[in-house]
């Protein structure tokens, strides 16, 4: 536990002082439907650190940040002046053309370069797990003066013009180069978007949306992180996707609040009916082609494996499961194999060319074992599906069936009672 | 079919230089100890660039058209190639052509994990870890099989690839009794990507884990708090990273630890000190020794 925290709690201080900020910006992102504009942003800082890094700079010097600021600044100017286009041309669409090209240029650059240059924009790409305190203190700083400063200087400005619509860019442009240093294009991305858009589903007045996103967005973000910890998985893709769930419970929850009673009860039946056709293709699937994936039965399969028990006989079960101990069984002795074989290029007498020869023949025959198990196992229940495929499509028909027509009378129940 | 073959091969006994195209310059330098002055040798892929994520451009096409021989890592690290050879529609460097090159044939692959196993196998590559080069050992075995096929090639010339050999490797064995001892008592290590295999195994260097365990999947929180404990345990000395690798992660390892970072080259010219073959694992070898 402790030591869960020591390695979470940089990353989980990142995450809030990163929504602070991005939800901020997303409002107004969102508002003026420019939704890419950070990824153009963020690849047009990205040439810039190139296009240093080509000149002789070190890629996270100050000249890289500074070559990269230049070239954002210059984004932003552009960006801001074809703002009067987008009445023939959509905004997006010319965010789209800034993206690509920046995208190409720096593959060009980086053709010319001497050596390793192909690899800066994931240099400067960050990971949100290994925040370091410096950068991270820097980054507050900045993310401060920019809340701070940017608002003032908008409501000093005339709305929609030039000036104010580069000083949106540029402020936007700062932070951006920035957090994506820190936390990488993707999760940049998710926090701009989800937390806003969760803001405007539960919100009208601006600072009531704010709100929202940064306890919606900080939440998600904890949860995102302790899932990432508990359950071993990549922390920046975990985040993400935790953000995509939080948006659809923030949808589903705007759904219940809002909509009538009457309007839930028809979601309800939509969602009964879609499962009863879901349901009868399953059947009609499993009739014409058994042998086929089964999405549905497999999917059941795997969160209830004793279902197998009722359409497999006994004996076709027990070769299944052997099947399956011998293949775990090869898959230990390959990994006990390789574990040996890799202690000992330190440990002990080292093994000779022989010997790894050796090695390496064993592996490949457990691997080709494991995969002929893999076939028993796949072949074995797949003539019992074959066998029993009749009875599979009846037993779904029945639950689609009960699904569809229960519904009328499980509703006339309320509706007969005295109001 | 006796003047065809004639043809094909008068570019080959004349006194033009042969023509070599590697795909990765550590071959490429490999290659030229062997092959000297009598050949000329190119690389597709730019010092330092992702050898297997690597685009060809249009004159990688026109290099392998005219080419005598194509020598490839194989291993399934240089994919890319076998649609290139296919194009290029030169018989003479397609797979099972005269001047077709595979360094990989007979050397003893570690890691060996068949294609389509399954997902939890650590390296994304197919049939054993390719990073056999970095054994130093191994370039023997390389040499001996381009060594094989430019005598094939041009047999007048097959005496003097062979005295070339001998000498490169006279000069390997020198130095490698100065790379074991100067790591005799290296520290334990932990890489970023699983490189150093047959590095470690040369020199008996103990890697107690690897950061990214899957090639493009950043680490889980649990994995790098895992490897900051077996570090510290094994008092890690030094977090290995290539030029490409992100920095940050190796930094916050190190820093957990207790180690240094040490920047390691798995390619020539991917640092300017690597300039060939040697000083690639001379470099590697100095940046790892511990300092007296």
């Amino acid at each position: 536990m402790i030591e869960a925290l020591s390695f979470l709690a940089l990353p989980a201080l990142a995450c809030a002082a990163l929504v602070a900020i991005h939800a901020y910006f997303g409002l107004h992102v969102l508002e003026r439907n420019v939704i890419f504009v950070d990824l153009a942003l963020a690849q047009v800082a990205a040439l810039g650190a190139t296009a240093a890094f080509l000149l002789g700079h070190p890629p996270q010097g100050l000249a890289a940040h500074a070559y990269a600021l230049g070239f954002t600044v210059a984004a932003a100017a552009l960006l801001a002046s074809t703002r009067a286009w987008s009445g023939r041309i959509p905004q997006e669409a010319q965010i789209g053309v800034v993206y690509v090209v920046a995208a190409a240029a720096a593959l060009l650059l980086v053709d010319r370069a001497p050596q390793g240059a192909e690899h800066i924009r994931q240099i400067l790409t960050g990971n949100i797990l290994t925040v370091g305190w410096s950068e991270l203190a820097w980054a507050i700083a900045l993310y401060a003066a920019v809340g701070l400063a940017y608002p003032w200087i908008a409501r000093a400005l005339k709305p929609s013009g030039w000036i104010s619509e580069f000083a949106f860019y540029a402020a936007f442009g700062v932070v951006v180069t920035s957090s994506v240093a820190l936390a990488g294009v993707l999760l940049v991305f998710a926090f701009l978007i989800i937390p806003a858009a969760i803001g405007v589903l539960h919100a009208t007045r601006f600072a009531s949306q704010l709100a929202i996103a940064w306890i919606a967005g900080t939440a998600a973000a904890f949860v995102g992180l302790a899932i990432s910890y508990a359950s071993d998985l990549s922390t920046g893709a975990t985040l993400v996707c935790t953000y995509g769930a939080a948006l659809a419970i923030a949808g589903i929850a705007r759904g219940l609040r809002r909509e009538r009673r009457a309007k839930f009860g028809a979601a309800l039946r939509l969602g009964r009916w879609l499962a009863a056709a879901l349901l009868a293709a399953s059947a009609i699937w499993i009739a014409i082609s058994p042998r086929a994936d089964q999405p549905l039965l497999d999917s059941l399969e795997h969160a209830f494996p004793a279902i197998r028990g009722a359409y497999m006989d006994a004996k076709s079960l027990a070769i299944g499961a052997e099947a399956a101990a011998y293949g775990r069984r090869y898959r230990d002795e390959a990994d006990k194999l390789r574990a040996r074989e890799a202690e000992r290029r330190w440990k002990g007498e080292p093994l000779d060319e022989e010997e790894v020869r050796r090695i390496a023949s064993f592996e490949k025959s457990y691997n080709e074992m494991i995969r002929g198990e893999e076939f028993v196992t796949r072949e074995v229940r797949s003539r019992a599906r074959e066998a029993k495929r009749w009875w599979i499509a009846g037993a779904f028909l029945l639950v689609a069936a009960i699904l569809a027509v229960s519904l009328p009378a499980w509703r006339s129940i309320p509706r007969s009672a005295p109001r | 079919m006796t003047i065809a073959l004639f043809l094909g091969l008068e570019g080959v006994v004349g006194a033009e230089p042969l023509r070599l195209v590697s795909t990765t310059t550590e071959l490429e330098s490999l290659a030229i100890s062997v092959g000297g002055e009598l050949i000329v040798a190119t690389h597709l892929i730019p010092a330092g660039q992702d050898a297997e994520n690597f685009q060809p451009r249009p004159q990688d096409l026109a290099r392998v058209r005219e080419a005598q021989a194509v020598l490839r890592v194989g291993v399934d690290y240089d994919l890319w190639l076998d649609p290139l050879l296919q194009q290029a529609g030169n018989a003479r460097v397609r797979r099972g052509g005269a001047g077709y090159i595979d360094a990989s044939t007979d050397i003893a692959l570690l890691d060996v994990r068949a294609g389509g196993v399954g997902p939890d196998d650590g390296h994304a590559h197919g049939r054993g870890n390719p990073h056999y080069w970095l054994d130093p050992a191994n370039a023997a075995m390389i040499t001996a099989t381009i060594l094989e096929a430019l005598a094939r090639l041009d047999p007048p010339n097959a005496k003097r690839y062979e005295a070339n050999r001998l000498a490169f490797l006279e000069r390997l064995d020198a130095k490698m009794g100065e790379w074991k001892r100067a790591l005799e008592n290296a520290p334990a290590l932990i890489a970023y990507h699983d490189t150093w295999p047959y590095f470690a195994r040369r020199f008996r260097l103990r890697f107690v884990g690897i950061v990214e365990l899957r090639p493009g999947v950043p680490p889980s929180a649990s994995h790098l708090a895992k490897l900051a404990r077996e570090g510290i345990e094994a008092r890690v000395g030094a977090i290995v990273r290539e030029p490409h690798e992100p920095a940050r992660d190796a930094q916050f390892l190190a820093s957990r630890t207790g180690a240094r970072v040490a920047v390691l080259a798995s390619s020539v010219g991917a640092i300017p000190e690597a300039r060939d073959y040697i000083s690639l694992i001379d470099y590697d070898v100095r940046a790892l020794a511990p300092s007296r």
